[in-house]
């Protein structure tokens, strides 16, 4: 009776000891897994508004070097983890210096997202200025080429 | 039982034969520092790197030999978990110090049930581990070539094209380890006199070494010396021997899943199909190199070991251009040297275990004539 009980307690404490190794390995899996983080600087258009890619701004993402985009230009930041925190400084038309913090939550499944820096700066809905990405892969290249774009710059744009 | 006399030139003798693998080494290193050109700076740099990669490896095959199965060759099975616990941590994109943990909870399991496999097999071969257990890494390597070569894409699902070769199955020959690319090391890296030393890496080297010597002085650490002593002697004590040796091998097969990860975390590249074969000869040649045997290693050995070893690892291909004008003969050099050492311990553990028996005739001899003596 005694060595069943002995045996039982083993055999429990053996359980607890594997869920918690399973546990720690989802939670290094979270806390682990690396997304790439697009920064886009072009214009971009919702609600039928055309929000204009800036002439200069600065993007800072979780505290790490700030990068300098110009128009259309696109950068990257390779990031861990789920919560991010994006920084964009830009100048308006009076030169007059805005800084837009923003939070934001990337999906565990999603490799990569594009955050659209015009759409930050303006203050829209998440959903509009953080949309999931796919790299483009031989096996999805799309077919028509993407129209081009001529932007209209700000703050040059009086 | 009296003592036996010993000359000195006998003593002296016998401490230049139980270092003599150590000592050879330093006389190479010596010559081989002279004539390479390296800088104490430089040296000093390589050193460092190389012993905070290499040692965790190496002291994974203290416990085998704590428990008198000789050298664990078959620390190769815990390299290959290691890195398939790496695999998947580079194809789910896993990065930093969390993809290490990650590698290593991975490795776990596959390391326990391959030390398992591993320890009864050496359980049916009792005084002949070491050859078996190298033939065991030779048959466990062809198991892992088919899983990765073959089982992994279509079976083992891996989506990542960078892993994947071209046909679409099977893991490319060179994995690029970006995401886990010098995590530990670069988490507490320090400067001393103008060096850079990973001070993380060493404090879960030390972390190690004090488990190592817990480990020694706990139940289960006993019941291994008393195995490795005698094995006869330690049944009759009560030890499950078999057992015993069985945890030997799983728990040395785990510490190497783990040390061949913090290995590669470093060199920040796997060599899919040979890392883990090339791991398990040097970290074998290293630790005897520092001194020890088949039946008796320590700590100590392991920094020493390491120490010199990578020491002549490093000088020997510049050594061999400024002797020869060919880096390619210090490459050879090293190469055999390695193989070399290994045979060399071997051939000097059997001559020792010859003249120890001897001894003990002689020892016996001794007593009988001194009683005699006693009695006239």
């Amino acid at each position: 009776m005694e060595n069943k009980r002995a045996l039982l307690k083993r055999r429990i404490i053996q359980l607890a000891v594997i869920v918690l190794v399973i546990l720690l390995g989802a939670v290094m899996f979270v806390v682990g897994k690396e997304h790439t983080i697009l920064l886009d600087n072009k214009s971009i258009e919702s609600g039928g508004v055309t929000y204009n890619a800036f002439q200069v701004v600065e993007v800072q993402v979780d505290g790490r070097d700030k990068l300098e985009l110009g128009p259309r230009d696109r950068d990257k930041e390779v990031v861990m983890g789920q919560r991010h925190k994006v920084t964009v400084t830009y100048f308006d038309k009076y030169y007059e210096e805005h800084v837009v913090v923003k939070k934001f939550k990337v999906p565990i499944s999603q490799k990569m997202v594009l955050i659209s820096l015009p759409a930050v700066a303006a203050e829209l809905d998440q959903s509009v200025w953080l949309t999931n990405y796919e790299a483009p892969t031989l096996l999805n290249i799309p077919k028509d080429e993407e129209p081009i774009v001529s932007d209209d710059l700000i703050p040059l744009d009086f | 039982m009296s003592e036996l006399r010993e000359t000195k030139g006998e003593k002296f003798f016998n401490i230049i034969e139980k270092n003599a693998v150590s000592i050879l080494f330093l006389i190479i290193c010596a010559v081989g520092i002279a004539f390479s050109g390296y800088s104490l700076g430089y040296l000093g740099q390589e050193i460092i790197t190389r012993v905070a990669r290499n040692s965790f490896l190496i002291i994974s095959l203290l416990i085998p030999i704590m428990a008198g199965m000789g050298l664990n060759f078959g620390m190769t099975l815990g390299a290959m978990a290691g890195q398939i616990g790496l695999i998947f941590i580079s194809d789910w994109g896993i990065a930093g110090i969390p993809g290490m943990v990650l590698a290593m909870i991975i490795s776990t399991p596959i390391s326990a049930l391959l030390g398992w496999l591993c320890g009864k097999i050496l359980n049916m071969a009792k005084g002949r581990e070491m050859v078996t257990s190298y033939i065991i890494g030779f048959f466990i390597n062809g198991i892992y070539q088919l899983i990765v070569l073959y089982g992994m894409g279509p079976v083992i699902p891996i989506k990542d094209p960078a892993l994947v070769l071209p046909r679409g199955y099977g893991i490319r020959n060179t994995v690029n380890l970006i995401g886990i690319r010098r995590a530990l090391d670069d988490v507490l890296a320090i400067r001393v006199f103008g060096l850079s030393v990973p001070l993380m890496t060493f404090i879960v080297i030390a972390l190690l070494c004090l488990f190592m010597v817990w480990f020694k002085k706990s139940k289960l650490g006993q019941d291994m010396r008393a195995v490795g002593q005698d094995m006869e002697v330690a049944r009759a004590a009560g030890i499950r021997v078999e057992h015993t040796r069985i945890v030997s091998i799983v728990i040395s097969t785990i510490l190497a899943g783990y040390g061949m990860i913090i290995y590669l975390q470093n060199m920040g590249t796997l060599n899919t199909y040979n890392s883990h074969m090339q791991i398990g000869m040097f970290s074998i040649a290293a630790l005897l190199v520092g001194g020890a045997s088949v039946n008796r290693a320590s700590i100590g050995n392991v920094f020493l070991g390491v120490t010199l070893f990578h020491l002549m690892f490093i000088v020997s291909p510049m050594a061999g251009k400024n002797l020869i004008g060919q880096a390619q003969l210090g490459e050879f050099f090293r190469v055999f040297v390695s193989y070399g050492v290994i045979t060399l311990a071997l051939v000097l553990y059997e001559i020792r275990k010859r003249r120890s028996r001897t001894r003990a005739g002689r020892l016996l001899a001794q007593d009988q004539l001194d009683a005699i003596k006693e009695e006239q």
